[in-house]
Parts: structure tokens; sequence; C-alpha cells
């Protein structure tokens, strides 16, 4: 019998389809939150942001901004109790009695035209008492900081996060794994380390915009560049004492995401001015000035590492700590501590492990989900650490990652058993397109050439218990309609979801639409877009819609043929019979059913499959030890490397060439993965060269494009090979699993490693400016 | 605040707004034209999103008054296509895979466009130069200036 | 804190009919009112709600404004309206200006330079103006008309401060003439951004040289530096020990040194002091190596 659609990757799933989005998005039609057009009935908004990090409010008179023509509707936060957060609940929807950063929303205005709501804004008067804010972690944690969440005692939170109430202490992850100490006395090598990261931003292109309306009968619609229109809807719903079902969250294209428009920064905002224009829509949008300091940031880390390894370079022991600088508010950076910790060690194998990872309440911008969530951030100096261990005892770096990296099976940091996983594949690959052993010679006299890499892992971060859920429905022509709650955001998901349907149907691709906006009333249920989880979790149950589908469907014709199922396919649109070679276009049955013979009735009625996915294993992890049977669902591996040069007249570096290769268990549109082995390898590299917020007295010095830059065109190599590695994740439809955060997180540890290479010195932390670079050779002896 | 009635030429169809003094061409597109396929970035001449083509010249329609647009005429990514036929630097965006969020992509494809007018062969580094101006986060930049070259040997045939 | 505006604030735009009706306009309202070139500066800023202006005035379209004129007697003269662009791929600038276009090109992006001017980069008078040091070098001239009709500003003592010029309200550069250049001639402007392109400099390196007898060392090199002191900076010590000695790897070591020693740079957001005196060094010796490789052939 011939091998059924459902049970083989077969086409489109693995092939390098065009995107379904790209004809929308290449002609200007595609719609964004902005896009939407509402009439002359709209109004806009502005917030009056805190200029202070941390002040109490004593006094806010809106009186005279209440006068000002054209002015609809003023609210601040004695109108609103509700506390919200994704994990730790420490936030209300505007400061009630105190400011936290500069930037914290106190009022907000909705007017006639956003120049009205800005003059308001500025007529509000505002009383502060000032107070010393925290401005350091390291310092947040000692018993004389100013205490910046008084009442974190009265937050509720999971069950897996664990503030210290009275300190600015809001999460501390634990591991306690053998005995470091009696460890490190074994070893012949230690390498002791402090580097410090700093905060930086996602700079999506298209800034954050939301707008809300708030109907007289209390139905609420929220139009908004999500990633999280379920838990957008869940968090203000709570807030706001409402029901999830009065609150209608519409979702378009993302112009770019990255964690920023994930959890909840300003929709709610929104939201809660729209309370006092009762049926108007009422727009927000952020300044790019806005989006820069007053939205979710990465948060800044200090980190301390200690390894060490025997003489023959196996990893002995580690002892980290990592002091986060999580900001004013801490409900979503409380997980990106614990994930932190729970990966600490990175992707190595380590009998003796003993970490802290602190979340530490700052008066700095909120840290958020940053693609990476922590990740990137310790691999900084995780893996420069590696290196200079592997030089300490004389071995290659490569040769030492590959002996120490977790392969299949090896007990990792919590505890849990490893899955199979192709990382020390992916070393090799990079390893061999790279040429590593072979040195290169630099392309001119003033130029300094180097070779490094980093390897990497990260596991989806999520609670233990996030779903996903989706609908596939037909039309008369048995085109499809899938329903999802999982949002585009340009990594690809509508066309991987729209592959994965076509191959568990058996129908054209080319048939296959995404029900796109997002509309929470419509859509079913999905936790949020992050994690790189849509491919893997969506993908499940994406993928069992389909073969639910598929199963009405041909239970429905073996009835009507009265044939054995298992003899049935769909193949191209059509349902066939290996055994007796009938066919019936599925356009035939999908809506109408099937009439009995001679029209005697009739058999079926409209297909409607659906799917829904939850990982059901994941296990708590102790408090004291963060040991557990199963910390987290998975992991994605990879390495990358890169071969550049440092100018020794300037200190600029350039890139001759870059490899990545990531095990991504099976790449579903293969063109799609590379994209995002590409273009995180850029704002890998963009952190590492130019990044970082420039704090200074908790304000940002830098808050647009003229000082925070990125890369442009003229900054990127001439290309980033990419190399696709496939260990089948278990549970993955397909085999498959995420990709689109890992492939920034081994970069500036690969371009430290290479500078180190290159010109024999570590320069410091990031972002490896071209100034940090010259004057690190300049002091070291290198250059005059 | 003044007006000014402006006559212009948007994607071959001629206009007429009144606009106020302050308002720029982003912003007329936007908000007088319904003309949304031209994204407003920063408003600060920085990331290219806004680019449009004034006079045959991309600008970046954040930092033009609508007022100075008396006679002019423009081109916005809606302009691109002919009579639903898409412009080979269009075709070639989707093609390479050097469109992921698209939100840069409407100010990419004017840039590339007036690229290929002024200089129908451009090299790599011609290509990176004129594409500076245009910030991109998703992609890394190699598909889309794959898709220039791309479009460069279709037009060339 | 930043406070930037969402949308440009209210003022008004006004064309108008002459040169004269401007000039008068500008002077009788000094504090409020400015000529209104590319706007890539003055948009920006008055976006940050650091120029708070009532009336934009446009000059662009005033006679003689979007003219560029070479003059095989006189030299260059291009209106202060002509985008950077057109300056740029101008023939006569690439043929006879090569230095002007170069420095041109390495400014912000091709859409920028759609609207910036050259003229616009002068009056706005940063330290960090890309094609300043190229007029400043090439002995550039302003034609400015103010309310006492025209008058001409030579570059060299055009610049009194970051944003300070000798401009007095009812002023408008209506062009700048570049001089014939001598005859054998070559210049570099060499930019450090933290991009590759389109950053502004953390510093800026002009070089203009060319062959001159009378000066011991057979030539003369014109030097300006930007984004290192308040105003475009000649090192003019530099400049003597390139004119006074045979022209060496030693002797440009030597100017080197003495650029880096006579400035004073500040620490910024883009670079630190201590870094922009290496540069200027490093730059200078790297860009007047490569100007005088071009005379000396």
């Amino acid at each position: 019998m011939a091998p059924k659609t459902s049970d083989n990757p077969i086409a489109p799933v693995g092939d390098s389809v065009t995107r379904l989005d790209a004809r929308a998005k290449v002609t200007g039609s595609a719609t964004y939150a902005d896009d939407f057009q509402f009439g002359p009935g709209l109004l806009h908004a502005r917030a009056l942001r805190s200029p202070h990090p941390m002040a109490l409010i004593k006094k806010i008179d809106t009186s005279e901004a209440e006068t000002i023509p054209g002015v609809k509707g003023i609210v601040t936060g004695k109108d609103f109790d509700g506390m919200m957060g994704l994990y730790l609940a420490d936030r209300y929807i505007l400061c009630r009695d105190r400011v936290r950063y500069v930037g914290d929303p106190v009022a907000v205005v909705a007017a006639d035209t956003v120049e009205i709501a800005e003059e308001a804004v500025k007529k509000i008067k505002v009383e502060y008492e000032v107070l010393p804010p925290v401005l350091d972690p390291e310092e947040g944690i000692k018993p004389t900081a100013t205490v910046v969440h008084p009442d974190l005692g009265n937050y509720t939170y999971p069950n897996f996060i664990f503030p210290e109430p009275g300190t600015n202490i809001a999460n501390r992850f634990k591991v306690r794994k053998g005995d470091v100490d009696e460890g490190f006395k074994k070893c012949a090598a230690i390498v002791e380390r402090k580097y410090k990261v700093p905060h930086i931003q996602h700079v999506p292109i298209e800034p954050h915009v939301s707008v809300a309306k708030w109907d007289e009968d209390g139905h609420v619609t929220l139009w908004t560049s999500s990633q999280s229109p379920f838990a957008q809807r869940n968090m203000i719903a709570k807030a706001l004492h409402v029901s999830q079902g009065s609150i209608e969250v519409i979702a378009p294209y993302v112009g770019g995401g990255f964690g920023s428009k994930a959890g909840v920064s300003m929709e709610n905002l929104a939201v809660v001015v729209a309370s006092k224009v009762k049926g108007r829509p009422v727009k927000l949008v952020l300044t790019r000035e806005e989006e820069f300091y007053a939205s979710f940031c990465r948060q800044g880390l200090v980190a301390q590492y200690k390894m060490g390894c025997d003489k023959d370079g196996n990893l002995i022991a580690v002892d980290n700590k990592y002091f986060w600088d999580a900001g004013a508010y801490t409900e979503y950076g409380v997980n990106i501590t614990r994930a932190s910790g729970y990966s600490s060690t990175g992707p190595y194998r380590v009998p003796n492990v003993r970490v802290d990872s602190l979340c530490v309440y700052t008066n700095h911008p909120v840290g958020g989900p940053m693609r990476g969530f922590g990740m990137p951030e310790i691999h900084v100096g995780l893996e420069q650490c590696m290196d200079d261990l592997a030089h300490e005892i004389g071995m290659d770096p490569y040769e030492f990652r590959k002996k120490n990296c977790v392969k299949d099976g090896d007990i990792i940091v919590t505890g849990m058993k490893m899955h199979p996983t192709g990382l020390s594949k992916c070393i090799d690959e990079v390893a061999k397109a790279i040429e590593w052993g072979k040195k290169e010679q630099p392309t001119g006299p003033n130029k300094r050439r180097g070779k490094g890499m980093a390897i990497m892992w990260k596991a989806p971060a999520m609670p233990p218990n996030p779903g996903s859920s989706a609908e596939v429905k037909f039309n008369e022509d048995a085109t499809v309609d899938v329903a999802i709650g999982g949002q585009e955001l340009g990594q690809g998901t509508f066309t991987v979801m729209a592959q994965m349907v076509a191959s568990a149907l058996g129908i054209p691709y080319e048939w296959v639409r995404i029900s796109t906006p997002i509309d929470t009333k419509f859509s079913p249920y999905e936790w949020q877009t992050v994690a790189s989880r849509l491919t893997w979790s969506m993908g499940n149950a994406v993928r069992l819609a389909a073969l639910d589908a598929r199963k009405q469907i041909i239970d429905l014709v073996s009835k009507a043929w009265n044939e054995d199922p298992d003899n049935l396919d769909i193949r191209n649109g059509v349902v066939v019979s290996y055994k007796t070679e009938e066919t019936l276009p599925l356009k035939d049955i999908v809506i109408y059913g099937i009439p009995k013979e001679n029209f005697n009735g009739w058999m079926g009625g409209p297909i409607v499959g659906r799917g829904s996915f939850m990982p059901t294993y994941v296990t708590g992890l102790d408090k004291d030890t963060g040991q557990g049977e199963r910390a987290v669902v998975h992991y994605t591996t990879g390495c990358q490397a890169v071969d550049l040069e440092v100018d020794l007249e300037t200190g600029k570096l350039d890139i001759l060439k870059a490899v990545s290769a990531f095990d991504v268990g099976k790449a579903i549109n293969p063109e799609l993965v590379k994209g995002q082995m590409e273009g995180g390898f850029v704002m890998g590299m963009s952190t590492g060269y130019f990044e970082a917020m420039r704090l200074k007295g908790g304000v940002m010095q830098n808050p647009s494009f003229v000082d925070y830059r990125i890369a442009t065109s003229t900054d990127v190599p001439q290309k980033v090979e990419s190399i696709i590695v496939e260990v089948a994740q278990d549970d993955g439809p397909w085999g498959a699993r995420g990709i689109g955060e890992h492939s920034m997180v081994p970069t500036v540890p690969a371009i430290a490693n290479a500078i180190f290479d290159a010109i024999k010195i570590r320069v410091g932390d990031p972002p490896f400016s071209a100034e940090k670079v010259f004057l690190a050779m300049v002091d070291a002896g290198i250059v005059k | 605040m003044g007006y000014h009635r402006i006559l212009l030429t948007v994607n071959g169809t001629k206009e007429q707004v009144d606009v106020p003094s302050n308002m720029t061409l982003l912003r007329m597109l936007r908000e007088k034209l319904a003309l949304t396929g031209t994204k407003n970035g920063c408003a600060a001449g920085e990331c290219g999103a806004c680019t449009v083509m004034m006079n045959g010249e991309p600008v970046n329609s954040c930092m033009v008054l609508a007022a100075e647009c008396d006679g002019a005429e423009i081109i916005t990514v809606e302009g691109l296509a002919k009579d639903h036929q898409l412009d080979p630097i269009q075709e070639m965006m989707m093609e390479a895979g050097g469109v992921q969020c698209g939100f840069c992509t409407p100010g990419i494809l004017i840039t590339a466009r007036a690229l290929l007018n002024r200089n129908p062969n451009p090299n790599d580094a011609e290509i990176r130069e004129a594409l500076v101006g245009n910030l991109c986060r998703c992609t890394g930049y190699f598909r889309i200036i794959d898709a220039v070259k791309k479009a460069a040997h279709a037009e060339a045939r | 804190m930043n406070n930037s505006h969402p949308a440009l604030p209210e003022f008004e735009y006004l064309i108008p009919a002459s040169l004269n009706e401007a000039s008068q306009f500008l002077a009788s309202h000094a504090t409020e009112a400015r000529p209104f070139m590319g706007g890539t500066d003055c948009l920006v800023r008055m976006r940050d709600g650091l120029l708070p202006m009532k009336t934009m005035v446009d000059v662009k379209p005033l006679e003689g404004m979007k003219d560029i004129k070479f003059d095989a007697a006189k030299g260059l003269t291009i209106g202060a309206a002509v985008p950077m662009n057109t300056v740029a791929r101008h023939p006569d600038v690439r043929k006879h200006y090569p230095l002007l276009a170069q420095a041109a090109e390495t400014v912000a992006s091709y859409q920028l330079r759609s609207r910036a001017t050259i003229c616009g980069n002068i009056c706005n008078a940063s330290p960090a103006g890309d094609t300043i040091g190229a007029c400043l070098t090439m002995g550039g001239v302003l034609t400015v008309h103010g309310v006492g009709g025209f008058r001409q500003e030579p570059l060299s003592k055009f610049f009194l401060g970051p944003g300070k010029t000798v401009l007095i309200p009812g002023d408008i550069v209506t062009a700048i003439t570049l001089p014939l250049l001598p005859n054998k001639s070559a210049g570099k402007y060499r930019k450090l951004g933290r991009n590759t392109l389109s950053d502004l400099s953390i510093v800026g390196v002009t070089v203009f040289g060319y062959v001159d007898t009378t000066a011991a060392s057979g030539f003369r090199f014109r030097l300006a530096l930007a984004s290192v002191a308040p105003v475009p900076f000649v090192p003019v010590k530099a400049e003597e020990i390139l004119a006074g000695k045979a022209i060496t790897a030693e002797t440009i070591q030597e100017a080197g040194q003495a650029a880096m020693d006579a400035v004073t740079p500040i620490d910024d957001v883009r670079g630190s002091a201590r870094y922009r005196k290496y540069m200027v060094r490093n730059l200078l010796i790297e860009t007047v190596t490569e100007v005088w490789k071009q005379l000396a052939r």
C-alpha cells in the first residue's frame, strides 16, 4: 500500500515555498495596526511619563489640562487599582503612589489630535518627592538600597517564582548540584571572570501602536501590534476585574516584535483612556524615542563566572552568579532570571554546579522578553570563559567544546536528561566551514585576523502549561482557512503553518490561507508568540487539526464507499481509494456532505478540524537546588563562528566570514530557517558592535537612531553560511523545534573569541566599539 | 495655522489636497490619501521606512513638508506595480526571501527602484551604499541585496 | 528626559516672492523665523523641541538657488538649494572638485542627500558637518543676501561656535563659490563613524593638497578636522610642517602628531576625547599619505 500523506513529511513540509504574505507586503497592502482606518471619530492619546527614576507621587492636578479645547478624556492611576503581570503581578496600569523609572506612565490624555493631547499632557501638574534611585543590581541587593517595591510581599505570583519581600530581589533561582568546592580542588585550571552586559533595545522598525474602543455595553476592542493577543486580553481583563470574554484583541501583521510586543507594555494605556470616551476609538502610538526609553528593554546583567576543568580538559565545576538589572517592574523579567538559572551552565556537561541567578529591582527601564530571553546575556561571558579555560589547559577551544558539550542522555544542570541533540554535529559543521585550525593571512599590514567560535542552547521559557489550539475549516471550493492564535512577526509562522496543513491534509499549499488578523473572539487560544515555540507547539495543534479534518473526511468517504478507511487517502485535494482507484474531489464533500445512493438522503456536513497541544511533562524544580526531572520541554542547540579582522589604526572590526549551524529538528521551510539564522546573526553582531542603552542617573542618553546605532546594509559581511542540522524533536511536528531566537545567542562571544584570537587580549564588555578595541590595544601596548 | 492647497500627482493620479503648514508628506499620504503602504518608523529621517519617490528621487517623506509638494510627482510602494503586474524589484524581493516582517519593505523597494533607475547594473558595494538609509531589523540585509541584484539582472534581459 | 514631539509643532510655511521680501521678513521676525532649505537638520530639531519657530521661510524656489555652474575663469558656484546628490553627480564637480563630491557622498543616506544641501550643512555649523571641510580647504566663499543686499563671506571666518555663524537675522545664503583650484591638486575626506556608512562623524579629516613651488616641501596641504572642536578645526602647525619639510613618512607622522596635540575634543556619546585624539593622528597620517601619493604621481 502506498504511504499515506499523513505519515511522511512530504511536500510542502520540507520545501522552501514562497511566503504566503510576501505579495501583500511587497505591494504595501499588508495591514499593520497603524493602517486600520477608523474614520473621523478617531481620537489620539499621549501619555504623561515620569521624569524621575524613583519618586513618590504627592499630587496629580489635571484640571488645567481638562479645559483645553479638543481634550476628550484624561485618566490617572487612581481610577485603576488592578495589578498586572505575566508572572509576578507588580505593576499598576498607571502609577498610583509612586513612579519607578524615567518613562513610567502617570496619566493618559485622549484628544481630537495628537498635538492637542500632547499640549494637555504638558499642562498636567504632578508633585513628586524624589527618592534615591537604585541604579545597579549589585547595589540594589544591599540593605542600604531604596526598596523599589515595598509591597512585594503582597503580590501574586506562580509557584515557580521566589520573591524576597522587603528587598529588591524579585526572584532567586538557585542551582546546587554536586559539590562545587570539592570540585574546584580537583581542577587543574580555573577561570574567574566578571562581565557586564548593558541594557539593549529590541528596535522593531514598527513602533508600538494600540487603538482601543470601550463601548457602553462594556465590550472593549483593542486593535494592536501584538505578539500576545490572548495574554494581553487576559492580563488586562484581570486588572480591570472583567471577564476575558468582554475584551476583544485584534492583532494584524506585526512589523517586528523580538519580544517587545509580548506581554503588556503600553496596550493597557489605550484601553484605560478609552474608558473615558465611551464608544470612540483612541489611538496611542509610541514615538521612536519612547520605543527606546519607555518600552520593554533587554535587562542588563552583571555576571560573575568561575569554572574549572581537570588536566584532560573535562569540566568539573561551575560557580556563577547572575545579577539581573531587571528594571522597575519584573512581572516578566522574573522568568528570565529563572530561565538563565536553569540553563546557567550553557550547553555543557558539568557534574558540580552552584548558581545564583537574582532578579533585582532597579529604577531602570523595564526588562522584558527580548529575543534570547537571558541566553544571549549569559553566553557573552560563558563562551569567553570556556575559551579562556581551554587556553589555560592548552587545549583547542573547538576540542574543548567537543569534549564537554551536552550529548544525548547527559544529565544537565537541573538533573534533566538531555534529549537527542545535534550540538556536536553543529560544532563539527561550523568548524569545517570556517576552516578551524587554518591560520588566515590578514588582508593588509595594519590588520590582525582571528577566528572564534561559540556554542549555545536555549529552551522555550514558559510556564509549565502553555497551550496552543487551531481550527481548520473549509470553503466551498475546498480551500482552507486556518484559524490560529499565534502571530506572524516576520519569522514565517503563517507560511509554515500553511505548509503543515497542506501536508497533513493532502491539499496543495496554494489552497491554504491563515486567518489574519488574529481576533481573540474568533481565533483559537494561543499562549503567546514568543520563546521560538510556535513551529513546535502551534505546529502540533495545527497538524492535529488538519489530521482531525482529514479523519472526518476519510471516515465519511469510507462509509459512503463502504471501504476500509486504511485504503483511502487524500492527495492533492482529492480523496482516492488505493483499492478501487475511485476518486472524489474535496470540494464536493467538505461543505455539502455526500448524497446517499439515489439521493436518498445525505451523509456528513461541513468539516471543521480542531487540534490542541499543551506539554504535560514539565516538572517543578526544587527551590533550593534547582533540580527536577524535567525542567523544560526541549533545547535547541547550535554553534557560530566568525573569521574577522581588527584594524590596528581605528580598532574597527570586519567580519570576513561567518558560519552558523543550528539543530532545528526538522526544517519545515529551509529558506525561512536560514532567514532566521541570517537575521539573528546580524542582530547579534549589531549588539556586539554598537548597541547599549546608555543610562545615566536612570535617564537614557541615546534614545534615538542617531546615537543608538544598529547594523546597516554596509555593516554586514558578504554572507552568513547557514547550516541546518536535523535531529528530530520527539514531540515536534515532523520533528521540528524552534530557531527564531537562537541565532543571536552565540554571536557576541564568537566575535569576542575571534578578537582574542586576533590580538590576544580581551577588550572588555560589549559592545565592542572601535574605540573600546583600539584603546584596549593601546593600553596593552599592541599599538601606540 | 495656515492651510495650503497643493496639486500634485501621486502614483500617476492627480490629487488636490489641503494641508496644514506643519504636515509632513508622510502624514499627508497616510492620513489624507489613505496610502498606508508607506510607513512611519522614526519621524526623524533615520530609518527609511517612510521613503517615497519625489520627482524621481527617493526622499524620507517624514522630512518633507506636504506644503512643499505643490506640483510634485510622488511614487509610493502602491505605485510600483503597473496594471497588477509587479515591478521586477517586487518580484525579486519575494523570490529572494528579502521580506520578513515587511515593515521596512515599502521603503526598501522605493530606494532600490530609484537605484536601478539611475544605475541599471550596480555592484555589491553600490547596492549596500544605496540601501544604507533603510534600516532592517529582521533579515540581516543579505536577501534584500540579493533581490536587487536579481532585479537588475532580470531587467537587463 | 527626552521630550520629542510625536509630530512637528505648529508653524507657518511661507514662500516669499523675492529675496528682498525674504530678508525683510526674516529680519523683522528674528527669533521666530528662519530660512527653510533641505529641512534635514531643522525639522529634526523642531520635533525635538530645540528650535521653536513660528515661520519657516522656504527660499528654495528663489532665483539662482537651484543653479549650479562652473566657469573656467571664476570657479564653481553652487546655489544654496541644490541637493547634495545633485552636487555629487554633477560632471563639473566630479571633474574639477572631486573632493566635494566625495565628501558629500559620505553624508547620511541617499534619501537625505536628495534634500540636504551643502550651504545648509555649512549654515547649520555643526562641528561634525561633512562637507564643511572640503569647502573650507578649497577656499569656499558664501554669497549672502541680507537686508543690506548681497555680500560675500569667506568660510575661513564664518564659524563662531557649534551652531553659530557670522550670519545675522535677515541673512540668506544664496550660493557658495569655490575658486579655481591649482593645476595639480588632490583631496580626500576620511570619515570615521560607528557604522561603516551613514553615521555622524566621530572624527572627520579633510585633506586638500596641491603642488606649490613657493612651499619648501613643494606642496601645500590644507587640512580641516570635524568633530574635534566647537568649530571645524584647522591644525595650523600640521599644515606648516607639511609645507616646511620634504614630504616623507616621518614628516607626515610629525604632522599627524602635531594635529593630535593641537586638538582638545570632548567626550560625548559618540566617542571619548582620548580616542578622538588618536584618530586625528592616525586618520590624518593615512589621508595625507593617500593624497600625497596622488600628487606625487
